[in-house]
């Protein structure tokens, strides 16, 4: 057994620690709903704890994969259970902490069946955590279907239903299939997300079969040169399935409809985290594994991106319910990881992996607020509200800091993001991933200044509904306050991120392109 | 001589004596309203379950035709394990047509096992009929055993023109492997085909096609949804296992067993099988408002799912196909019971009658989400593993495109389990009073509960067993 550092099994006690404190919240709980909050606040510190100290400590000048653990699970398969660490997945890690902290504060309020919700979510946090510092490919697949399954259930009976009646001449089709509900969303949202864990099932049976070393560690498949036709096509079914979790067009489709009708708590964990899976997963087995065909298909994952970005933004800008804004913004935002990852520079790369951890706290931060005004209006109609910047100062002015480091404005996390990204575009083999990404850029500052002007800044509605409003209460700052921060501290001092996440994406980049 | 006989068909004897004196019993005592004749079978198939670790393994009897090898082991402790479960389940049954006629039920039932065990045994072509006539006769029986149920009598006569008709196929195919071998061993069937006789291949594909009837592949699957709506329930949990496990015994003696690698031939027949009956049982089943109806087309499916390890035609395929056969049967039955549990508290079958299970009754709505789970091979369950290892042996053998088809079925076949995972967990309950489970049938839930959990958390020792007995074939 290899242990972490000291003896302690650091990313274990990371991983573990929310699925613990979910088995004690099941059983020793019960019907004590401050209790439930107050475990699932534990068992999240513990593993933001774990994941800031390993963050620290994590050897920048050695670089490369540390504090491995290894347990051999089914020795005659070569299955192990093999926990790695590396900048790139550091970074991931202490998003997940920060963005489940941040949730758990942010639902403090929810009181139906609260007992199986927090222990859900936990469950779905577990997976999260062990996809980022799994090295052992198959026990990787399993955490990540531990990430996908209990979404329907948050979803199904936790979310809300909006409402939605379909235009155009498919609409009554899509009426029939009851869009706009929870329900709806649920089995979407699952049944998108299992069909990419297909062909991530499929493409890993074919790198296991064809290397015949009988291993599913990363670091035995890293080292074998598959054959070119084989890595074409299983580099497309890891895109094509990993992808879908990031929302790549045309599959994006689940994501706003799961994210509008998710509670608060389960839309910041899957947009903010979920979503950077599908990235993460596609740069650490589709390029880490199999670099020919990334270089390959480096035009198709970068042209996609910039569909996304557009797309995405112009969606966000059609919408009159809050929710859906947000949720469209993040389809546009994980276009810009996208299109980072495929210029095949190494500031484009870095710039992906921060826009994954910037476009995770902004958004979280989003959905923590629209949750809360969601929760004090009891509305996501943008044009109904009107001029709650003086009665809710602190959410609003909260909801513009997340908004302009969506837009990218210096001094935010978000501009070293898009800046990066941009500047990997132009130097890539394909300049003109330049001018979507900025047009990209240019239509999120219409929509985001738009709805933070309708709701937040401009003129006061007469609607009786909306007046004498409270502010964000007590836990509710917690969710706020650290979300703010890190996305201000991280868009100061970018160099506390970009110094590990270089450590990882450097041998990316030269295995890819010095082949 | 005759102890060895004994010693090799010790549970055919048993169970033949067992049918005898419960047709007896049910003649001596008019009706059962007690049970007695129901835990008679029970303690009966308990012990006869013992006896199948006495026999001798690796017996070979008149000249050949039956053997005791570890396939005909592995299959018998299979059928008899199956049998047992469905009738801790049928116990408490009170329709009266089963209080009136409980002998005849019980008697029927171990006939059809007893053909079912033999059957695992044959390696001759005749016994292999007569065995397969001996379990299917009395399954039209069964079938329409509830006559009060308005669908009982078409469902019955459906299954069993069907099944005479996949008989007189068998029979037929039979009698060109004759002409072609010159002989009705089962051994002589490589050489023959090794020949390349045109009228031994005409034989072999009517087998597979008569055979295609018994397991319910594609398209030869129209009887099952309607037999499995009329009969009674824990019946149907067994009939949904056992025969179409039987089917498959039959197969791997017919096409795999001796021959080598000379059975790639049937690999693009088979693999063309797997997937048009993965893609029809999967279809069929999103729209069924039924769910024994739509657990009958999902059972359609997995026959496809098996049909991919059998289709690898190899050593591996062939033990994945049985690993997954043993993950089915805690998981089919398993949901099987619960529809019983259901609907004697609900009196209905439909889907609508799961709304707000998992406020009513969590523990049963729990076990049925397990059940479904392992159904839609989700990991951590008895399924996933199965579906994993059977795509794993059909990859090496380079069936990809087979095995992204069914990987991406897998998808359309969470849409109905999780329809039925909405209705329970996401939807209100009409009524607030839990759903009362008989003891007896709560217990073979908590067995196959126990089943699919355990092969999902450890699978290793029952894909060793499986692998084992593959191992043997090749």
């Amino acid at each position: 057994v290899g242990a972490g550092v000291n003896g302690i099994p650091v990313l274990s006690v990371m991983t573990w620690a929310p699925f613990v404190s979910a088995l004690v919240i099941m059983f020793f709980a019960r019907h004590r709903p401050l209790l439930v909050r107050w475990t699932s606040l534990v068992g999240t510190a513990v593993s933001l704890a774990a994941s800031a100290w390993v963050y620290w400590a994590y050897d920048r000048a050695a670089a490369g994969f540390q504090f491995r653990e290894e347990l051999p699970l089914v020795p005659s398969l070569g299955i192990s259970y093999l926990l790695a660490i590396d900048g790139m997945s550091a970074l991931m890690a202490l998003l997940t902490s920060i963005i489940i902290f941040a949730g758990v504060f942010a639902s403090w309020t929810v009181k139906e069946r609260s007992q199986e919700f927090y222990a859900l979510l936990l469950v779905l946090v577990t997976g999260v955590y062990g996809v980022f510092v799994s090295f052992d490919l198959f026990i990787l697949f399993l955490f990540y279907e531990i990430a996908v399954l209990p979404m329907y259930l948050l979803i199904g009976i936790w979310g809300s239903s909006g409402h939605i009646r379909p235009q155009g001449i498919f609409g009554w089709a899509m009426g029939r299939t009851g869009v706009g509900t929870k329900e709806y969303a649920a089995m979407k949202l699952t049944l998108y997300l299992l069909f990419g864990s297909a062909f991530i099932l499929v493409g890993l049976l074919a790198l296991y079969v064809a290397a015949g070393s009988r291993s599913f560690s990363f670091f035995a498949l890293e080292s074998v040169p598959f054959d070119h036709s084989l890595q074409t096509w299983v580099f497309l079914a890891f895109y094509v399935g990993f992808g879908i979790l990031a929302g790549i067009w045309p599959l994006h489709t689940w994501s706003p409809d799961g994210h509008a009708s998710a509670p608060t708590a389960v839309s910041m964990l899957h947009a903010g985290v979920l979503m950077k899976l599908g990235a993460y997963g596609v740069v650490r087995l589709g390029m880490g594994l199999l670099p020919d065909a990334a270089v390959d298909w480096a035009w198709l994952v970068g042209t996609i991106a910039c569909i996304n970005i557009v797309y995405g933004a112009l969606s966000a800008m059609a919408q009159t319910d809050l929710k859906y804004v947000i949720a469209y913004s993040s389809v546009s935002h994980m276009g810009v990881v996208m299109l980072g990852a495929a210029t095949l520079t190494e500031v484009g790369l870095n710039g992906a992996v921060f826009q994954m951890f910037a476009h995770g706290i902004m958004t979280g931060l989003f959905f923590a607020l629209v949750g809360l005004v969601y929760e004090k209006a009891h509305s996501r109609e943008i044009f109904r509200m009107g001029g709650f910047g003086s009665m809710m100062p602190g959410i609003a002015t909260a909801f513009t800091i997340a908004g302009l480091s969506s837009l990218g404005l210096p001094a935010t996390a978000g501009f070293v993001a898009e800046f990066l990204t941009f500047l990997g575009a132009w130097s890539s083999e394909y300049r003109w991933w330049l001018v979507p990404g900025v047009i990209g850029a240019f239509l999120t500052s219409i929509y985001v200044l738009r709805v933070a002007r309708q709701i937040f800044w401009g003129p006061k509605t007469d609607d009786p509904h909306f007046q004498n409003l409270p502010d964000a209460q007590g836990p509710e700052w917690a969710a706020l306050g650290i979300l703010v921060f890190v996305l201000v501290l991280f868009g100061v001092v970018p160099g506390i991120a970009i110094a590990p996440v270089d450590t990882s994406t450097v041998p990316l980049i030269e295995r890819l392109t010095g082949r | 001589m005759t102890a060895d006989l004994v010693s090799a068909l010790i549970p055919e004897l048993a169970l033949f004596a067992l049918a005898i004196l419960v047709l007896v019993g049910g003649l001596v005592q008019q009706g059962d309203p007690a049970g007695r004749i129901g835990w008679f079978t029970f303690a009966g198939l308990i012990a006869i379950f013992g006896l199948t670790f006495v026999s001798s393994e690796g017996a070979s009897l008149f000249g050949g035709a039956f053997v005791l090898d570890s396939l005909a082991v592995f299959a018998k402790r299979l059928f008899v394990a199956a049998a047992a479960l469905s009738l801790l389940g049928s116990l408490t049954l009170k329709q009266s047509s089963f209080v009136r006629r409980s002998a005849e039920y019980h008697f029927a039932l171990l006939v059809s096992l007893l053909g079912m065990v033999v059957l695992a045994s044959a390696r001759d072509l005749i016994l292999l009929f007569v065995a397969f006539e001996l379990m299917s006769i009395p399954l039209f029986v069964l079938t329409g055993f509830l006559r009060r149920e308005s669908v009982a009598p078409e469902a019955a006569l459906k299954f069993f023109l069907v099944g005479t008709a996949s008989s007189a196929v068998i029979v037929y195919g039979m009698s060109f492997v004759y002409g072609a071998s010159g002989s009705t061993a089962v051994s002589a069937i490589p050489a023959a085909l090794a020949d390349g006789h045109p009228l031994m291949m005409l034989g072999m594909a009517l087998l597979m096609a008569g055979l295609g009837f018994k397991i319910a592949a594609f398209p030869f699957h129209m009887w099952a949804p309607d037999a499995y709506e009329a009969a009674s329930t824990p019946f149907v949990a067994w009939l949904s296992v056992a025969p179409k496990a039987a089917g498959f015994i039959a197969l791997i003696r017919l096409y795999v067993e001796g021959v080598g690698s000379a059975a790639l031939i049937w690999m693009p027949a088979l693999s063309v099988l797997a997937g048009m009956t993965i893609v029809t049982g999967n279809l069929m089943a999103i729209p069924q408002q039924n769910i024994k109806r739509m657990l009958a087309y999902s059972g359609v499916a997995h026959i496809g799912y098996m049909l991919v390890g059998f289709a690898a035609l190899s050593s591996s395929g062939v033990g994945m196909m049985l690993f997954y056969l043993v993950a089915y049967m805690f998981g089919n039955m398993g949901a099987f019971l619960v529809v019983e549990a259901v609907a004697q508290s609900e009196r209905s079958d439909g889907i609508d009658a799961y709304r707000g299970l998992a406020q009513r009754s969590p523990l049963l709505a729990l076990a049925m989400l397990i059940f479904l789970l392992s159904l839609g091979g989700i990991p951590f369950v008895a399924g996933f593993w199965a579906k994993l290892y059977v795509f794993w042996a059909a990859v090496e053998r380079g069936l990809y495109g087979l095995v992204f088809l069914g990987a991406v079925l897998t998808v359309v076949a969470l849409y109905y389990y999780l329809l039925v995972a909405r209705r329970m967990y996401i939807e209100a309950p009409d009524r607030r009073d839990p759903v009362a489970v008989p003891g007896l049938l709560g217990a073979a839930i908590v067995i196959c509960v126990l089943g699919v959990v355990g092969i999902g958390v450890y699978p290793g020792p029952w894909v060793d067993i499986a692998m084992r007995v593959a191992s043997t074939l090749f």
